[in-house]
């Protein structure tokens, strides 16, 4: 589906949440909204999703890029495509037997910096599609993701609210001093994870 | 202008030479305070800002009640004012006519004398004032002085910066928002002496920096801390829904990341509910470390809760942090 662009840069609260509306308030189904800072990027994104829409967010190049989907309304789009009810429906679905393992605080070999921004925008958007794993392993630099002030904490809250169970490696959290900083998930052991990768159909690892 | 910027600017300053200055640019506290003689000091501050809402009356009154709620905050009493102005000169003159009753209407229920004031042709309306107080310097109400143990209080609900963002936004108007705007209008001046009769050992008033921000400048580095019940904190009518609907102002998220270090959030709440602690207000309620049992001397002038809130307690902490249940 086409998505109506707005450019909301050099905008500052509360102009990109208003030219949003407008473009809502005009008809429009899905909209891609662009940012220049973090609270505009929040409050939009914040709006949309009060307002009962899928949010995706993708930073580049230090803009943000909203993608908002309005859910189908009713006599508008009657001949809506397959699945679109189940999309419409916010509670997610866990693929039984998939399991992500979270190995480091970075994603792919080589450049950290970039790693980082992978793995933070791979749980965000993770956590905010239909389909998630039924669990989540964290082990080595891995348990770094869970721990207070990590930027990664927040999706990974989200993924644990729709259901997802988190395990964090209480080894790992004592070699880093961390265990009272653990800011999300349980503090599991290898005896747990042993048998959540053992007992798993997919484990997708990271 | 954020809690961080300002802090590094001010450190730029020189120091305070006169031994009768009792409160200068060292500590965090709402305004200055300069030693007359052993019982009385001069309390002096400055404040002005843009419009919060569209009736220019209202906006006056809520600019007065705003540049005089600094005197209440140190336990004085002002008694004079200076107008600041800032107006377009090719605005109606009607319009300036109406900030400045809105302004002296509220001096004179303060009971403080307007001496004159200083205005500036600029592009945006800005309103506020000079206020000079008195206090008792024995009896002066800082910032920093709470004890483990004292419980915080809060005397006006938070949310304006919130619904002024939506009311700029027009995602709401000004009949939605009554509530938060009396607020605003409404003197500290009785929670000032409820908080002296009830001897208080500290307190601010919440502005700019939100109520997080603010209760950081009652706690030294280390040593105390406090722990705030988030579901006792009052919010004028629609601020969540508001919050929720984007309208949370770019200030609220600086004055979040300024408290960040100090933070602890072991209770059930969201990041929302965060922002919304550091939402920045405009003449805001005050927030005082009252000794439990100076509860029943504050509640004698203030009246009931339901007028005041009781939000948190302070705590023995050594890293001065605080902590959200």
């Amino acid at each position: 589906m086409e998505r109506e662009k707005v450019d909301a840069t050099g905008l500052s609260c509360p102009l990109p949440v208003v030219k949003t509306r407008e473009a809502m308030d005009r008809g429009a189904t899905g909209l891609e909204v662009l940012v220049d800072n973090p609270v505009s990027r929040d409050n939009v994104a914040r709006f949309a999703a009060n307002r009962g829409a899928r949010v995706e967010v993708r930073e580049e190049n230090g803009l943000f890029r909203v993608l908002i989907d309005m859910p189908v309304t009713e006599g508008a789009e009657t001949r809506s495509i397959p699945g679109a009810q189940e999309r419409e429906n916010k509670t997610a679905v866990t693929a039984a037997g998939t399991v992500v393992v979270l190995s480091d605080d970075a994603m792919g070999r080589g450049e950290r910096e970039l790693g980082s921004l992978l793995v933070k925008a791979f749980l965000n958007t993770l956590s905010e599609g239909e389909l998630l794993p039924q669990k989540v392993v964290l082990y080595n630099r891995g348990v770094l993701l869970a721990v207070e002030g990590a930027d990664t904490v927040e999706s990974l809250k989200r993924m644990e609210e729709r259901g997802v169970q988190l395990l964090a490696c209480g080894t790992c959290l004592n070699y880093f001093h961390l265990m009272e900083k653990l800011a999300v998930g349980t503090v599991s052991n290898m005896f747990e994870i042993i048998e959540t990768l053992m007992g798993s159909e997919k484990v997708i690892v990271i | 202008m954020g809690p961080e910027d300002l802090k590094r600017i001010l450190k730029l300053l020189p120091g305070q030479p006169a031994d009768e200055v009792l409160v200068g640019l060292e500590t965090p506290d709402d305004a200055g305070v300069f030693m007359l003689d052993e019982n009385t000091a001069l309390v002096q501050t400055v404040d002005f800002f843009t419009p919060v809402v569209d009736d220019p009356y209202l906006f006056g009154q809520i600019a007065a009640a705003n540049s005089l709620s600094d005197i209440y905050a140190m336990g004085g009493t002002p008694i004079s004012a200076m107008n600041i102005v800032c107006f377009p000169c090719n605005l109606d003159m009607e319009i300036l006519a109406e900030i400045l009753r809105g302004g002296s209407d509220k001096l004179h229920e303060a009971g403080v004398a307007l001496l004159g004031g200083h205005t500036v042709d600029d592009q945006e309306p800005k309103y506020g004032m000079a206020v000079t107080g008195k206090v008792d310097p024995k009896r002066i109400l800082r910032n920093r002085g709470a004890r483990p143990g004292d419980l915080l209080v809060l005397t006006k609900p938070l949310g304006t910066g919130v619904l002024s963002t939506a009311l700029k936004a027009d995602f709401l108007s000004e009949d939605d928002i009554e509530e938060a705007m009396m607020g605003m209008c409404s003197l500290n001046e009785n929670a000032s002496q409820a908080a002296l009769a009830g001897g208080a050992r500290a307190g601010t008033d919440v502005t700019g920096f939100g109520l997080l921000g603010h209760l950081a400048t009652m706690l030294p580095e280390r040593g105390l801390g406090c722990e705030l019940d988030h579901r006792s904190v009052p919010y004028y009518p629609r601020t969540r829904e508001m919050a929720e609907s984007g309208m949370v102002p770019g200030c609220a998220y600086r004055n979040r990341d300024f408290i960040e270090k100090r933070l602890v959030i072991s209770g059930d709440l969201d990041e929302l509910e965060v922002l919304l602690l550091c939402d920045p207000q405009t003449s805001g309620g005050m927030l005082l470390a009252l000794p439990e049992d100076g509860l029943r001397g504050f509640r004698e002038i203030m009246g009931p809760e339901g007028c005041f809130w009781v939000i948190g307690r302070f705590i023995e902490d050594p890293e001065g942090r605080i902590v959200l249940r």
